[in-house]
Protein backbone atom coordinates (compact mmCIF):
# COMPACT_ATOMS: atom_id res chain seq x y z
CA UNK A 1 0.00 0.00 0.00
CA UNK A 2 2.73 2.39 -0.87
CA UNK A 3 1.60 4.47 -3.77
CA UNK A 4 -1.56 5.45 -5.50
CA UNK A 5 -1.37 2.80 -8.15
CA UNK A 6 -1.19 0.00 -5.66
CA UNK A 7 -4.04 1.35 -3.61
CA UNK A 8 -6.28 1.70 -6.63
CA UNK A 9 -5.38 -1.82 -7.62
CA UNK A 10 -6.52 -3.07 -4.24
CA UNK A 11 -9.67 -1.00 -4.54
CA UNK A 12 -11.03 -2.87 -7.52
CA UNK A 13 -14.68 -3.70 -7.18
CA UNK A 14 -15.39 -1.14 -4.52
CA UNK A 15 -18.53 0.87 -4.62
CA UNK A 16 -18.85 4.32 -6.05
CA UNK A 17 -15.94 6.70 -5.93
CA UNK A 18 -13.98 4.41 -3.64
CA UNK A 19 -12.63 2.60 -6.63
CA UNK A 20 -11.60 5.68 -8.56
CA UNK A 21 -10.65 8.55 -6.33
CA UNK A 22 -7.55 8.12 -4.29
CA UNK A 23 -8.66 9.99 -1.19
CA UNK A 24 -11.73 7.87 -0.72
CA UNK A 25 -10.07 4.73 -1.95
CA UNK A 26 -7.28 5.01 0.56
CA UNK A 27 -9.71 5.00 3.45
CA UNK A 28 -11.71 2.11 2.09
CA UNK A 29 -8.64 0.07 1.31
CA UNK A 30 -7.28 0.58 4.79
CA UNK A 31 -10.58 -0.63 6.18
CA UNK A 32 -10.58 -3.58 3.84
CA UNK A 33 -7.10 -4.60 4.91
CA UNK A 34 -8.05 -4.33 8.56
CA UNK A 35 -11.03 -6.56 7.94
CA UNK A 36 -8.92 -9.09 6.12
CA UNK A 37 -6.46 -9.17 9.03
CA UNK A 38 -9.29 -9.77 11.47
CA UNK A 39 -11.06 -12.24 9.26
CA UNK A 40 -8.05 -14.41 8.64
CA UNK A 41 -8.45 -15.26 12.27
CA UNK A 42 -12.21 -15.59 12.29
CA UNK A 43 -12.09 -17.75 9.18
CA UNK A 44 -10.46 -20.47 11.19
CA UNK A 45 -13.23 -20.29 13.76
CA UNK A 46 -15.94 -20.24 11.12
CA UNK A 47 -14.57 -23.21 9.29
CA UNK A 48 -14.31 -25.24 12.45
CA UNK A 49 -17.88 -24.40 13.32
CA UNK A 50 -18.94 -25.46 9.84
CA UNK A 51 -17.14 -28.76 10.15
CA UNK A 52 -18.76 -29.40 13.49
CA UNK A 53 -22.18 -28.74 12.03
CA UNK A 54 -21.50 -31.17 9.24
CA UNK A 55 -20.20 -33.89 11.50
CA UNK A 56 -23.16 -33.39 13.78
CA UNK A 57 -25.56 -33.73 10.88
CA UNK A 58 -23.81 -36.88 9.81
CA UNK A 59 -23.89 -38.50 13.21
CA UNK A 60 -27.50 -37.63 13.83
CA UNK A 61 -28.39 -39.65 10.79
CA UNK A 62 -27.12 -42.55 12.84
CA UNK A 63 -28.86 -41.41 16.02
CA UNK A 64 -25.76 -40.18 17.78
CA UNK A 65 -25.08 -36.71 19.10
CA UNK A 66 -21.97 -34.87 18.02
CA UNK A 67 -20.70 -34.51 21.56
CA UNK A 68 -21.07 -38.20 22.31
CA UNK A 69 -19.47 -39.07 19.00
CA UNK A 70 -16.38 -36.99 19.64
CA UNK A 71 -16.13 -38.31 23.18
CA UNK A 72 -16.19 -41.85 21.88
CA UNK A 73 -13.50 -41.06 19.32
CA UNK A 74 -11.23 -39.49 21.86
CA UNK A 75 -11.65 -42.48 24.12
CA UNK A 76 -10.58 -44.73 21.31
CA UNK A 77 -7.63 -42.47 20.59
CA UNK A 78 -8.71 -41.75 17.05
CA UNK A 79 -7.13 -38.46 16.16
CA UNK A 80 -8.92 -37.45 13.03
CA UNK A 81 -9.65 -33.77 13.07
CA UNK A 82 -12.97 -32.16 12.35
CA UNK A 83 -12.09 -31.07 8.88
CA UNK A 84 -11.37 -34.58 7.76
CA UNK A 85 -14.33 -35.97 9.68
CA UNK A 86 -16.66 -33.58 7.93
CA UNK A 87 -15.32 -34.60 4.53
CA UNK A 88 -15.60 -38.27 5.37
CA UNK A 89 -19.15 -37.78 6.58
CA UNK A 90 -20.02 -36.26 3.24
CA UNK A 91 -18.22 -38.48 0.80
CA UNK A 92 -17.49 -41.76 2.54
CA UNK A 93 -20.71 -42.80 4.20
CA UNK A 94 -19.57 -46.29 5.03
CA UNK A 95 -16.31 -45.23 6.60
CA UNK A 96 -18.24 -42.70 8.59
CA UNK A 97 -20.69 -45.31 9.74
CA UNK A 98 -17.76 -47.41 10.90
CA UNK A 99 -16.48 -44.47 12.92
CA UNK A 100 -19.91 -43.90 14.43
CA UNK A 101 -20.11 -47.54 15.43
CA UNK A 102 -16.71 -47.42 17.09
CA UNK A 103 -17.72 -44.34 18.99
CA UNK A 104 -21.01 -45.86 19.99
CA UNK A 105 -19.30 -48.83 21.56
CA UNK A 106 -16.72 -46.72 23.30
CA UNK A 107 -19.19 -44.47 24.98
CA UNK A 108 -22.05 -46.19 26.79
CA UNK A 109 -24.17 -43.04 26.75
CA UNK A 110 -24.74 -43.64 23.08
CA UNK A 111 -27.13 -46.46 23.71
CA UNK A 112 -29.94 -43.95 24.00
CA UNK A 113 -31.53 -43.42 20.63
CA UNK A 114 -32.13 -39.80 19.76
CA UNK A 115 -35.59 -39.01 18.44
CA UNK A 116 -35.92 -36.07 16.13
CA UNK A 117 -38.83 -33.85 17.18
CA UNK A 118 -41.60 -34.62 14.71
CA UNK A 119 -43.51 -31.84 13.01
CA UNK A 120 -47.08 -31.77 14.25
CA UNK A 121 -49.80 -31.18 11.72
CA UNK A 122 -51.61 -28.11 13.03
CA UNK A 123 -54.42 -28.19 10.53
CA UNK A 124 -56.18 -30.96 12.42
CA UNK A 125 -56.36 -28.92 15.60
CA UNK A 126 -59.41 -26.89 16.53
CA UNK A 127 -59.26 -23.16 15.92
CA UNK B 1 -27.15 -42.06 3.66
CA UNK B 2 -25.46 -39.50 1.50
CA UNK B 3 -26.05 -40.21 -2.11
CA UNK B 4 -22.75 -39.00 -3.33
CA UNK B 5 -21.75 -42.29 -4.84
CA UNK B 6 -21.64 -40.86 -8.31
CA UNK B 7 -19.32 -37.95 -7.81
CA UNK B 8 -16.31 -40.14 -8.13
CA UNK B 9 -13.58 -37.85 -9.31
CA UNK B 10 -15.41 -34.59 -9.73
CA UNK B 11 -13.35 -31.47 -9.67
CA UNK B 12 -12.99 -30.22 -6.17
CA UNK B 13 -13.25 -26.66 -5.15
CA UNK B 14 -12.14 -27.47 -1.67
CA UNK B 15 -8.46 -27.86 -2.32
CA UNK B 16 -8.91 -24.67 -4.29
CA UNK B 17 -6.41 -24.07 -6.95
CA UNK B 18 -4.00 -26.34 -5.23
CA UNK B 19 -5.30 -29.78 -5.83
CA UNK B 20 -6.50 -30.29 -9.38
CA UNK B 21 -7.33 -33.51 -11.09
CA UNK B 22 -4.19 -34.39 -12.87
CA UNK B 23 -4.02 -37.11 -15.47
CA UNK B 24 -2.37 -39.94 -13.65
CA UNK B 25 0.89 -41.20 -15.02
CA UNK B 26 0.37 -44.92 -15.15
CA UNK B 27 2.08 -45.96 -11.92
CA UNK B 28 4.98 -43.79 -10.91
CA UNK B 29 7.90 -44.29 -13.21
CA UNK B 30 10.85 -45.75 -11.31
CA UNK B 31 13.60 -43.22 -11.00
CA UNK B 32 17.04 -44.13 -12.17
CA UNK B 33 18.31 -43.45 -8.71
CA UNK B 34 16.30 -42.66 -5.63
CA UNK B 35 17.28 -40.11 -3.12
CA UNK B 36 17.09 -41.24 0.50
CA UNK B 37 13.60 -41.43 1.92
CA UNK B 38 12.66 -38.82 4.38
CA UNK B 39 9.83 -39.55 6.74
CA UNK B 40 8.63 -36.06 6.89
CA UNK B 41 5.46 -36.37 8.76
CA UNK B 42 6.31 -36.38 12.44
CA UNK B 43 6.24 -32.66 12.71
CA UNK B 44 6.37 -31.55 16.24
CA UNK B 45 5.40 -27.92 16.31
CA UNK B 46 8.07 -25.80 14.66
CA UNK B 47 10.48 -28.67 14.46
CA UNK B 48 10.96 -31.37 11.90
CA UNK B 49 12.29 -34.67 13.15
CA UNK B 50 13.36 -37.32 10.72
CA UNK B 51 12.70 -40.26 12.92
CA UNK B 52 11.30 -43.38 11.40
CA UNK B 53 9.85 -44.86 14.56
CA UNK B 54 6.24 -43.91 14.97
CA UNK B 55 5.58 -41.84 18.04
CA UNK B 56 2.17 -40.90 19.28
CA UNK B 57 1.49 -37.39 18.11
CA UNK B 58 -0.23 -34.74 20.12
CA UNK B 59 -3.78 -34.15 19.12
CA UNK B 60 -3.94 -32.26 15.90
CA UNK B 61 -4.22 -28.52 16.23
CA UNK B 62 -6.85 -26.72 14.27
CA UNK B 63 -5.34 -26.77 10.82
CA UNK B 64 -4.55 -23.65 8.88
CA UNK B 65 -7.45 -23.19 6.54
CA UNK B 66 -5.63 -21.37 3.83
CA UNK B 67 -6.30 -24.22 1.51
CA UNK B 68 -9.93 -24.86 2.14
CA UNK B 69 -12.25 -22.00 1.31
CA UNK B 70 -15.47 -23.05 -0.31
CA UNK B 71 -17.79 -25.18 1.77
CA UNK B 72 -18.54 -27.34 -1.21
CA UNK B 73 -16.22 -30.28 -1.03
CA UNK B 74 -15.98 -33.14 -3.45
CA UNK B 75 -12.78 -35.04 -3.78
CA UNK B 76 -11.99 -38.57 -2.77
CA UNK B 77 -14.09 -41.41 -4.08
CA UNK B 78 -16.83 -42.80 -1.87
CA UNK B 79 -17.14 -46.37 -0.76
CA UNK B 80 -20.09 -47.36 -2.87
CA UNK B 81 -21.91 -50.61 -2.31
CA UNK B 82 -21.19 -53.20 -4.99
CA UNK B 83 -24.52 -52.51 -6.67
CA UNK B 84 -23.57 -48.96 -7.54
CA UNK B 85 -20.13 -49.71 -8.90
CA UNK B 86 -21.56 -50.35 -12.35
CA UNK B 87 -22.97 -46.86 -12.59
CA UNK B 88 -19.81 -45.42 -11.14
CA UNK B 89 -17.63 -47.20 -13.68
CA UNK B 90 -19.68 -45.92 -16.59
CA UNK B 91 -19.61 -42.39 -15.30
CA UNK B 92 -15.89 -42.14 -15.19
CA UNK B 93 -14.64 -44.36 -17.95
CA UNK B 94 -13.14 -41.43 -19.76
CA UNK B 95 -10.83 -40.66 -16.81
CA UNK B 96 -7.56 -42.58 -16.58
CA UNK B 97 -7.50 -45.62 -14.35
CA UNK B 98 -6.68 -44.70 -10.80
CA UNK B 99 -6.19 -46.83 -7.73
CA UNK B 100 -9.35 -46.55 -5.70
CA UNK B 101 -8.02 -45.93 -2.30
CA UNK B 102 -7.71 -42.94 -0.07
CA UNK B 103 -5.89 -42.14 3.10
CA UNK B 104 -5.93 -39.48 5.75
CA UNK B 105 -2.38 -38.39 6.38
CA UNK B 106 -0.95 -35.87 8.76
CA UNK B 107 1.70 -33.55 7.36
CA UNK B 108 2.98 -30.33 8.75
CA UNK B 109 0.56 -30.43 11.64
CA UNK B 110 -2.42 -30.64 9.33
CA UNK B 111 -4.47 -33.55 8.10
CA UNK B 112 -5.26 -34.16 4.48
CA UNK B 113 -7.27 -36.68 2.57
CA UNK B 114 -5.00 -37.97 -0.17
CA UNK B 115 -5.54 -40.21 -3.13
CA UNK B 116 -2.80 -41.43 -5.41
CA UNK B 117 -2.10 -39.37 -8.46
CA UNK B 118 -3.08 -36.01 -7.07
CA UNK B 119 -0.91 -33.31 -5.71
CA UNK B 120 -1.11 -31.40 -2.54
CA UNK B 121 0.35 -28.24 -1.05
CA UNK B 122 1.78 -28.75 2.42
CA UNK B 123 3.95 -26.73 4.72
CA UNK B 124 7.52 -26.42 3.54
CA UNK B 125 9.43 -29.63 4.17
CA UNK B 126 12.90 -28.60 5.18
CA UNK B 127 15.80 -30.57 3.89
CA UNK B 128 14.06 -32.02 0.86
CA UNK B 129 14.80 -31.21 -2.72
CA UNK B 130 12.78 -31.43 -5.87
CA UNK B 131 12.13 -34.99 -7.06
CA UNK B 132 12.79 -36.50 -3.67
CA UNK B 133 10.75 -39.47 -2.68
CA UNK B 134 8.96 -38.96 0.55
CA UNK B 135 7.37 -41.49 2.86
CA UNK B 136 4.64 -40.14 5.07
CA UNK B 137 4.18 -42.25 8.13
CA UNK B 138 1.36 -40.68 10.01
CA UNK B 139 -1.52 -42.34 8.27
CA UNK B 140 -4.65 -41.98 10.31
CA UNK B 141 -7.15 -43.78 8.15
CA UNK B 142 -7.04 -45.78 4.96
CA UNK B 143 -10.10 -46.55 2.91
CA UNK B 144 -10.60 -48.74 -0.08
CA UNK B 145 -13.71 -49.66 -1.97
CA UNK B 146 -14.74 -52.32 0.50
CA UNK B 147 -12.82 -51.83 3.71
CA UNK B 148 -11.75 -49.09 6.03
CA UNK B 149 -8.71 -49.20 8.25
CA UNK B 150 -9.22 -46.83 11.11
CA UNK B 151 -6.05 -46.02 12.95
CA UNK B 152 -5.85 -45.59 16.70
CA UNK B 153 -4.33 -43.17 16.22
CA UNK B 154 -2.16 -44.39 13.37
CA UNK B 155 -2.53 -47.30 11.00
CA UNK B 156 0.63 -49.21 11.83
CA UNK B 157 3.09 -49.76 9.01
CA UNK B 158 0.99 -47.81 6.58
CA UNK B 159 3.01 -45.50 4.42
CA UNK B 160 1.98 -42.94 1.87
CA UNK B 161 4.59 -42.47 -0.80
CA UNK B 162 4.95 -39.11 -2.42
CA UNK B 163 7.32 -37.18 -4.59
CA UNK B 164 8.30 -33.59 -3.99
CA UNK B 165 7.41 -31.59 -7.05
CA UNK B 166 8.21 -28.06 -6.25
CA UNK B 167 8.96 -25.83 -3.31
CA UNK B 168 7.47 -22.42 -3.59
CA UNK B 169 5.62 -19.75 -1.74
CA UNK B 170 1.98 -19.18 -1.09
CA UNK B 171 0.16 -16.19 -2.45
CA UNK B 172 1.08 -12.99 -0.73
CA UNK B 173 -1.09 -11.80 2.11
CA UNK B 174 -0.86 -8.22 3.20
CA UNK B 175 -0.70 -7.91 6.95
CA UNK B 176 -1.93 -4.43 7.65
CA UNK B 177 -2.11 -3.19 11.20
CA UNK B 178 -3.85 0.04 11.95
CA UNK B 179 -4.94 1.88 15.06
CA UNK B 180 -7.29 4.75 14.55
CA UNK B 181 -6.44 8.25 15.73
CA UNK B 182 -3.04 7.09 16.91
CA UNK B 183 -1.17 7.43 13.69
CA UNK B 184 -0.14 3.80 13.75
CA UNK B 185 0.10 1.91 10.49
CA UNK B 186 2.17 -1.11 9.68
CA UNK B 187 2.17 -2.70 6.29
CA UNK B 188 3.83 -6.12 5.95
CA UNK B 189 3.66 -8.60 3.14
CA UNK B 190 3.92 -12.28 3.87
CA UNK B 191 4.40 -15.34 1.73
CA UNK B 192 4.33 -18.62 3.51
CA UNK B 193 6.68 -21.22 2.04
CA UNK B 194 5.04 -24.38 0.87
CA UNK B 195 5.91 -27.60 -0.86
CA UNK B 196 3.93 -29.32 -3.53
CA UNK B 197 4.01 -33.07 -3.31
CA UNK B 198 2.43 -35.60 -5.58
CA UNK B 199 1.06 -38.75 -4.03
CA UNK B 200 2.23 -41.88 -5.73
CA UNK B 201 0.92 -44.67 -3.60
CA UNK B 202 -0.46 -45.94 -0.34
CA UNK B 203 0.92 -49.17 1.06
CA UNK B 204 1.38 -51.21 4.15
CA UNK B 205 -2.07 -51.21 5.64
CA UNK B 206 -3.12 -54.75 4.76
CA UNK B 207 -2.38 -56.37 8.08
CA UNK B 208 -4.27 -53.92 10.17
CA UNK B 209 -7.65 -54.82 11.66
CA UNK B 210 -10.16 -53.53 9.17
CA UNK B 211 -13.80 -52.71 9.05
CA UNK B 212 -15.40 -54.23 6.02
CA UNK B 213 -18.51 -53.32 4.17
CA UNK B 214 -20.35 -56.47 5.21
CA UNK B 215 -19.77 -55.91 8.88
CA UNK B 216 -21.14 -52.40 8.59
CA UNK B 217 -24.17 -53.61 6.72
CA UNK B 218 -24.79 -56.22 9.39
CA UNK B 219 -24.53 -53.77 12.22
CA UNK B 220 -26.94 -51.23 10.74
Amino acid sequence: MMNKKEILKLAKGFRGRAKNCIRIARERVEKALQYSYRDRRTKKRDMRSLWIQRVSAGTRQHNVHYGHFMHGLKKENIQLNRKVLSEISMHEPFSFKALVDISREAFPGNRHIYHRPRKVDMSSMDA
Amino acid sequence: MASTSYTLFSLCSSFNAHCKISPTPSVSKPLAFTKPNFSSSFNLPQKLCFSSSPSLPQSATVPKVSQIDAPAVAESEPESPPAATQIVEVAKEEAPKREEIFAVVMVGGRQYIVIPGRFLYVQRLKGTNVNDKIALNKVLLVGTKTTTYIGKPVVTNAVVHAVVEEQGLNKKVIVFKYKKKKNYRRNIGHRQPNTRIRITGITGFENYPAVTLDSIAKSS
